[in-house]
């Protein structure tokens, strides 16, 4: 294996600083779920100390959310995030690859399947879920109880044209921005993706949405599936690197911090060269649409103030993964009355699968958050990532506290931009 | 055969808070020592109760216990070098009685120290031991190993503020020893015997310890040297002008550039020594050690520069520095012996001055750093484990510094405890009859010798 990746893991001294930062150790109170015991774990898998399949193993492996807490926290930086990933991999490449892990790959791969599962869920989802307007999102919530999600689980309503086709006609002319929406903006949150179009509008920016972009491989490769992800990952680099765009705005920070951060280090895993450097190039142009507003237009100063009290919520894959957290918070505190809460950067808890595998463990982890957010008193709370919507969303519903709306910092932005006299 | 019975038992009775398999033992297999000894079995107790009854089952067996806590040790004491049974008490981290009037607190085992920081801290209340662990270390780890801290040049070490413990027994038996009496000289002092025991008399589970008001104000200043001797001198210096700091601590040259390297806070590069001290006080007491240090400094040799923290960031920033060093040593070499011998202040510079002898003699980096206030430094010497030639360097290395140590009227352990690493060098400092004592006492309580057994030469 790489030295380099191998340095994630060896520079690991056992001193046990991660248990004091990490959200799952704090619910589970044992070493298997703590960076200090995955890297164990990995270090004794890679050196054929011990060997075990995904089943025997999962909770050990996947109850971890990679939110990488532990990784800042680490003086050391040691990167619990590669290494559980490396780890997943290993077990699947010494026992293969669960069926329902195969089925996902082949879902993601291929963007018409995919659009044609999103649309038969739609035409089905009156039957499975209800319309829920009351929560602080508005959603779908579940009507009966199933393998993967329980009774009464909100989940986003998915959109009747999905962005990209929304935005079919941008997809060939020339475009200042490509525009990169990742999979929950453009199945299911299409209105945060509307609004960063109305700002690049209004901002006369021009922007192209290119239609053969896939999933970035996130989920496949957060699963172990590292030669799945690697097919998706050479088919948007090679689409991204024609395009001659200055920026690629990847609008989902998991996706974002995926093609930055992810990319070279699983070309770097499988040892080509030519696609880990076709990445690093890539990850140049890269960059998160509130950071770009940020750091390229002059529209901080041309926001008015609302009438909103805000908070704002840190995503894992914003601040840690992206160094991104001034930013949204300028633009935030200029819109609106905010007030930073206590452990603003606490992960929500979703972690992807995480929520749907360990609901109950999510669900703890989300609830830390309730209180710092009623305590700051916001009507609204701000965030800058579409799962964290998802999921803080729904544990405020939990909390009956409907009354906190959950907005994107891009939706803030846009209202802020009109003019000020939106609702609020 | 008769241990599988055991083990099974056990699995009846904590079903998930039991792990059996390799993996879940696997990762209760080391502590910061970076050393793997793998346990039959993991067992995660959440009452006395059950700690008495997996006891019991142990006696009854005759398997060898290791109480752990979360796993920081420096020396091994929670290592389960015969196999048998982990007893790993992290699930249980309630405060059970929180006496305000009394300052007084009982805490189970399992609460780790900066959490009950963070209680105490509402109430201007503090709990004065303090670790550089303390984030990761829990109070019946700290009470086991007598942990000190940086604050113990002015407050003590972690014996000087318990007052009672709940034990458990090798043999089953739930005992409570001590008092919230100020003034208690009933008996044996059964409270201090545990303290410093490193597991090997009983299991600790729940504490009763005594509390301090928090110091209405504090600051902490910085004194970078260009000779590491002028700096140990400033340290018996600063105590001899009867200023009692809270804390002065001592960062080397190497630990300076590896911290840095890691962080980035903005220590200086080229500095050979750093003092760190904070004084904590009333504001006039604060304000006249500040100036009363000040003025030092200006008569001293060897001061490049001194600074006094404006704001709380930068004293957190300064601090941050300190506590992080012990980690970003593997940026040197691999391999560390990580000892923390510990001599009378006024010898500090000579053990310092030897110290660097020692490192040249044996071409090896020795980082030293830690609370210089107390006597007490972390002697780190860096080898490469993948060279055999270094390693055995290394190791001779490290006698010397010992036969330095104790020559200096010196201790080999100031608060890490003897554990496995620093046994082989407990009989040159304590004597054939004490180590014959220390064997009485263990016997008294652990016929069997169940508990923690080939701990302390024991």
């Amino acid at each position: 294996m790489d030295s380099r990746l191998k340095e994630t893991w060896e520079s690991c001294v056992k001193c046990g600083i991660c248990r004091s930062v990490c959200p799952v150790f704090k619910e589970e109170k044992s070493e298997p779920y703590v960076a200090r015991g995955h890297i164990t774990l990995l270090s004794e898998l890679v050196s054929g100390n011990v060997d075990f399949s995904e089943y025997e193993a999962k909770d050990y492996l996947y109850k971890c959310l990679l939110c990488t807490t532990c990784v800042e926290a680490c003086p050391n930086n040691s990167e619990t995030d590669t290494i559980v990933e490396i780890a997943r991999h290993e077990v699947i490449k010494h026992h293969g690859l669960p069926l329902y892990k195969k089925i996902m790959a082949i879902l993601l791969k291929d963007r018409a399947l995919m659009d044609f599962a999103f649309r038969n869920a739609t035409l089905f989802s009156s039957f499975l879920f209800k319309r829920n307007d009351d929560s602080s999102r508005a959603s779908l919530k579940t009507k009966f109880e199933t393998p993967i999600m329980e009774k009464g689980r909100l989940i986003p309503k998915l959109t009747k044209k999905t962005f990209l086709q929304k935005y079919k006609d941008y997809s060939d002319n020339y475009g200042y921005l490509s525009l990169f929406p990742g999979c929950l903006i453009n199945y299911t949150y299409t209105e945060i993706g509307d609004a960063f179009v109305n700002i690049l509008k209004k901002l006369d920016i021009s922007f192209r949405v290119p239609q053969k972009q896939l999933c970035c491989g996130a989920p496949v490769y957060f699963a172990g599936n590292f030669e799945d992800a690697a097919i998706l990952a050479r088919k948007n680099i090679d689409l991204f690197s024609r395009v001659n765009s200055r920026y690629i705005i990847v609008m989902e920070p998991t996706c974002a911090s995926m093609i930055k951060n992810d990319y070279p280090k699983l070309f770097m895993y499988l040892e080509d060269k030519e696609y880990e450097k076709k990445a690093r190039d890539l990850a140049k142009k890269v960059l998160d649409p509130v950071k770009f507003l940020y750091d390229n237009t002059d529209i901080l100063d041309r926001l008015k103030h609302l009438d909103m009290k805000t908070t704002y919520h840190d995503p894992c894959h914003l601040k840690r993964a992206q160094n991104i957290k001034d930013e949204p918070r300028a633009f935030i505190k200029k819109a609106s009355n905010f007030t930073e809460m206590k452990e603003a950067d606490r992960c929500c808890g979703n972690g992807g699968t995480f929520s749907i595998d360990y609901r109950e463990t999510s669900l703890k982890i989300a609830s830390r958050k309730v209180e710092h957010i009623e305590n700051s008193k916001a009507d609204y709370l701000v965030t800058g990532c579409s799962a964290c919507i998802m999921q803080l969303s729904e544990i405020l519903h939990r909390h009956e506290d409907d009354h906190i709306k959950t907005i994107h910092t891009l939706e803030l932005i846009d209202m802020a931009l009109d003019g000020g006299n939106n609702e609020g | 055969m008769l241990k599988k019975r055991a083990y099974e038992k056990l699995k009846r009775i904590f079903k998930d808070r039991c792990f059996l398999d390799k993996l879940g033992r696997v990762q209760y297999s080391y502590d910061a020592t970076q050393k793997m000894y793998l346990p039959d079995i993991v067992v995660l107790p959440t009452t006395t109760e059950e700690v008495s009854k997996i006891m019991k089952i142990a006696h009854r067996y005759e398997i060898p216990v290791v109480p752990k806590g979360w796993g920081s040790g420096f020396t091994g004491g929670a290592l389960n070098i015969d196999g048998g049974i982990a007893l790993s008490l992290e699930k249980m981290d309630k405060i059970v009685e929180f006496d305000e009037d009394n300052l007084m607190v009982w805490v189970e085992a399992g609460v780790v120290n900066y959490d009950l920081q963070e209680f105490l801290k509402p109430y201007d209340l503090m709990f004065p031991p303090d670790p550089s662990s303390w984030k990761f270390s829990t109070i019946g780890g700290n009470i086991a190993e007598n942990a000190g801290g940086p604050r113990a040049v002015k407050y003590g070490v972690t014996k000087d503020w318990i007052k009672a413990l709940e034990i458990v027994l090798p043999n089953g038996t739930v005992l409570n020893v001590g008092s919230k009496n100020i003034k208690d000289v009933a008996g044996y002092d059964i409270v201090d015997l545990m303290i410093g025991s490193e597991g090997t008399l009983a299991v600790i589970t729940k504490a009763l310890l005594r509390l301090y008001p928090l110091p209405e104000h504090k600051r902490t200043m910085e004194i970078v040297f260009d000779d590491m001797e002028f700096a140990a001198k400033m340290v018996s210096n600063i105590i001899k002008n009867k200023i009692i700091p809270t804390s002065i601590e001592f960062v080397d040259k190497d630990a300076i550039l590896a911290v840095e390297d890691a962080l980035k806070v903005g220590l200086c590069k080229d500095a050979d020594a750093i003092l760190m001290i904070e004084i904590d006080g009333s504001l006039c007491e604060v304000e006249e050690g500040v100036k009363k240090i000040e003025d030092i400094c200006k008569n001293s040799q060897g001061v490049m520069s001194y600074r006094v923290a404006k704001d709380e960031k930068e004293a957190d920033e300064i601090w941050l520095a300190r506590r992080s060093i012990s980690p970003t040593l593997k940026r040197i070499a691999d391999g560390k012996l990580n000892e923390d011998i510990v001599v009378p202040i006024t010898k500090l510079a000579q053990m310092i001055k030897k110290t660097q002898e020692i490192a040249k003699k044996y071409d090896l980096p020795i980082v030293s750093f830690g609370h210089a206030g107390d006597g007490n430094i972390h002697t780190n010497i860096m080898y490469h484990t993948n060279d055999k030639d270094e390693t055995k360097r290394a190791y001779k290395a490290m006698d010397e510094v010992f036969d330095v140590c104790l020559s200096l009227g010196g201790s080999i352990t100031g608060e890490h405890g003897v554990g496995i690493t620093k046994q082989d060098y407990l009989e040159k400092q304590v004597g054939s009859d004490a180590i014959n004592l220390y064997r009485a006492i263990k016997k008294a309580f652990d016929p069997k010798n169940i508990l923690n057994p080939g701990k302390m030469r024991l």
